[in-house]
């Protein structure tokens, strides 16, 4: 099996005298959900437009090791989830995904009928010949995340993705990211501790421009939750 | 009072300063020497309060002193001496009057800085807008005041009447506006002066046909009913007023007018979001079986046909009416073929300007952004360079199709009408006028969607952000303008065009092809 790790190298962001990211040095496995967690303005979003090329970094890299070789990021190595849902709304679901599969025809592995997609993210029969516009919040979500799952990029970046969602949809993802889980490496950002204690492996604060790890070792989760807290009201008085 | 006074000046400087500032912010070369805090550096404060000053003060004269210079050149040259000057002014000054009333009255005007003070501020409505219409009302007289006064002679109106016909006009606004308040009170219907109804319009366009049509045949409110009637809206002006100061549910009125506008931005943009999604046909129909982006693309085109053809359908019908009329003309007509023919063969360069109005470059990238690029771009594989090259090409291809059509038929159509008006002697200039003219459609195809993929101005709530981009096009609207002034034969022009179509469009495409992938981004 590839053994996969994800390496950012200080990287680092500022707009204009602003400082977001300082000096951003990790490594991310494959494996396993990585919680990000970080005050309002903290810049996980920054943090993940930098590492999907929406904005550039000023100073740092970030790269992939596959099997004990590096190599370059590409575009198709990463998932990137929004919180709001864009979706073509002038496309059906069927069409979207018929698109989609089209266009990357070679990345795909072990490809499968688009209705196997939709019956393995639970679309309807009734809703998949429907016009995106037509489509709830939820199920907007689901096909956002089908299509950032087909391909099975290295690495999802989700953005607070489940927030928005009603329980029995946001269940149903926690349990399909769990089962990802074994095939890439997920960063999930959430403002939401208990959602990321739950359902996340290992907890990373962004926290002046950096990230930390938090070390759970034997502490309980109350006491989990109590000492990050801790540490992300620290930054506040430094 | 006052204090209300100096808040709503504070607030609608502030917002216009703030304004003029961000202005200077989007633009390239300026974004580089500004910094973010520019909003608290004194010196640029104190230029754009400047600035604002300055508007404040030419929006009191200048657009009254153009208005009636403008009344005055039509009554003055216009109509063959039927009437008095005098006659004429008060006539026209009458209908006009009477559709400024209803267009123009300030208090149901639901401005951002109404909605910011009344609303987020949680000013007191009433004194709040009792103020600033008061100003408004004061602005007015005082604006229209010296030039009546400085007119007079011109105008050969007698000293009494040109002081008393700027309290006249804001005496109809004021009854106006007071008799719409009575309707809200008996009917609770909230008039909103940027929507009219159909009745309303046709009462406008009655209005204007009276002003304009009346003394074309030799027809006009005889000089004693306009100045009585003049001089009859003072007092009704004073009743307004007073219904204006005694009415006290300006809260509700303003409430009912924000939700019918929406002044601020997310609302907006849903709005925006909504009427694009009007347009998506739910034919189900609509098939296609291409592959992958040829596949998106034919979607796209045919789910949006209406949006994206229904303009250029209609200005080539509304070409080949032109066309086939001039040609029928010149038949019933024969002296006019001369200088028909010596204008299509002299007036190219105009047609620069003709062809920049007609093109639907801006519309075609808009609906490009809002109803496919802006959900697409944010997923990566829609991103890699490859992807976009391959589709920016697809969708030139539909642009120029779009672009051609008018002008394959403008261009026909010229040629048509060169050979009929008396053809020319060198035969290379029919060939000229359809291509040029194609290149020019060309040209604007390539140029609008070029800046799009190379500047891509939109932000994610589908609003312009990019100064730089407006910049281009206020650039190219002037370049197209300078052309209207430009006299050179058609041979000469048609040529130099092509030449230049051709050029740019090589230039343009290797732009994109190296910087596309880096610029066609969602701004942040």
């Amino acid at each position: 099996m590839d053994n996969i790790k994800f390496t950012i190298e200080h990287l680092s962001k500022s707009f204009e005298k602003k400082t977001v990211l300082k000096d951003v040095d990790f490594t991310f496995n494959k494996g396993k959900i990585y919680g990000l967690l970080g005050r309002n303005g903290a810049g996980k979003t920054t943090l993940f437009n930098c590492l999907n090329r929406d904005l550039k970094a000023d100073s740092g890299s970030f790269y992939i090791e596959d099997n004990g070789a590096r190599r370059e990021v590409k575009a198709e190595d990463i998932g990137y989830v929004l919180s709001t849902p864009t979706v073509p709304e002038f496309l059906t679901g069927r069409e979207f995904l018929k698109f989609f599969i089209d266009i990357n025809e070679n990345a795909i592995r072990d490809k499968r009928s688009i209705d196997e997609y939709f019956d393995y993210m639970g679309i309807a029969s009734e809703d998949r010949d429907k016009l995106l516009k037509d489509y709830s919040h939820g199920m907007k979500n689901k096909m956002q995340m089908l299509v950032n799952i087909i391909a099975r990029p290295n690495i999802l970046l989700l953005d607070e993705p489940l927030t928005s969602l009603d329980v029995v949809v946001a269940e149903e993802m926690k349990q399909m990211l769990r089962s990802l889980k074994k095939e890439c490496i997920i960063i999930f950002s959430t403002h939401i501790l208990d959602l990321a204690i739950d359902l996340c492996d290992d907890i990373v604060l962004l926290s002046h421009g950096e990230l930390e790890l938090v070390e759970k070792s034997d502490l309980d989760n109350k006491d989990f939750k109590d000492k990050i807290i801790y540490t992300l009201r620290e930054d506040d008085n430094e | 009072m006052n204090k209300t006074l100096k808040i709503s000046f504070a607030l609608k400087n502030t917002y216009r300063v703030n304004s003029i500032l961000y202005a200077l912010k989007q633009t390239l070369l300026i974004k580089m020497i500004l910094p973010s805090a520019l909003y608290g550096v004194k010196g640029l404060k104190i230029f754009a309060n400047i600035l604002s000053a300055l508007w404040e003060i030419i929006s009191t004269f200048l657009g009254k002193a153009v208005y009636l210079g403008f009344i005055y050149l039509i009554v003055a040259n216009g109509y063959n001496g039927a009437f008095t000057i005098r006659e004429l002014f008060l006539h026209m000054l009458l209908f006009l009057t009477v559709i400024g009333a209803f267009l123009n009255t300030n208090l149901f005007n639901p401005t951002k800085e109404k909605y910011y003070a009344v609303f987020l501020m949680r000013m007191d409505a009433k004194q709040y807008i009792l103020i600033n219409y008061g100003y408004a009302i004061v602005k007015l007289i005082i604006g229209f005041l010296p030039f009546m006064i400085m007119m007079r002679s011109m105008l050969d109106l007698p000293v009494w009447l040109s002081v008393l016909l700027p309290f006249s006009i804001a005496g109809l606004k004021l009854f106006v506006a007071a008799t719409s308040l009575w309707d809200y009170e008996k009917r609770g219907l909230v008039y909103n002066e940027n929507k009219l109804g159909k009745f309303l319009w046709a009462f406008v366009a009655l209005m204007l046909i009276l002003a304009g049509g009346l003394p074309a045949v030799e027809l006009a409110v005889p000089q004693l009913v306009s100045t009585s009637l003049f001089i009859a809206f003072v007092p009704l002006g004073i009743i307004g007023a007073l219904k204006v100061i005694r009415f006290n549910e300006y809260k509700e009125v303003f409430k009912d007018l924000f939700a019918q506008t929406q002044p601020f931005t997310d609302r907006k943009t849903q709005a925006v979001r909504k009427q694009s999604e009007k347009y998506i046909s739910t034919d189900t129909g609509i098939t296609s079986s291409r592959k992958g982006f040829e596949y998106l693309n034919e979607l796209f085109i045919k789910r949006h046909k209406a949006l994206l053809w229904s303009a250029s359908k209609k200005i080539t019908y509304v070409c080949v009416v032109l066309a086939v009329g001039v040609m029928i003309a010149s038949y019933l007509f024969p002296e006019i073929n001369g200088s028909v023919n010596h204008l299509i063969l002299n007036w190219l360069p105009y047609f620069a300007f003709i062809m920049y109005f007609l093109n639907r470059g801006t519309g075609f990238t808009q609906a490009l952004f809002v109803n496919c690029d802006h959900s697409l771009l944010t997923y990566s594989f829609y991103k890699q360079p490859g992807m976009i090259l391959k589709l920016f090409a697809i969708r030139l291809r539909e642009i120029m199709k779009i672009n051609a059509l008018p002008a394959a038929v403008i261009g026909t159509g010229m040629s048509l009408l060169l050979f009929v008006t008396g053809g020319t002697d060198n035969v290379l200039n029919y060939a000229v006028i359809i291509i040029s003219i194609l290149c020019m459609s060309a040209f604007f195809s390539v140029h609008y969607l070029t800046i799009y993929y190379l500047i891509q101005p939109y932000n994610a709530a589908s609003e312009i952000k990019s100064g730089t981009y407006q910049l281009v096009r206020v650039l190219t609207y002037l370049v197209c303008y300078y052309m209207i002034r430009v006299r050179m034969p058609t041979i000469v022009f048609g040529t130099l065009t092509i030449v230049f179509c051709v050029m740019y469009c090589i230039i343009a495409c290797i732009l994109v092809y190296r910087l596309a992938p880096k610029t066609f981004r969602l701004r942040q």
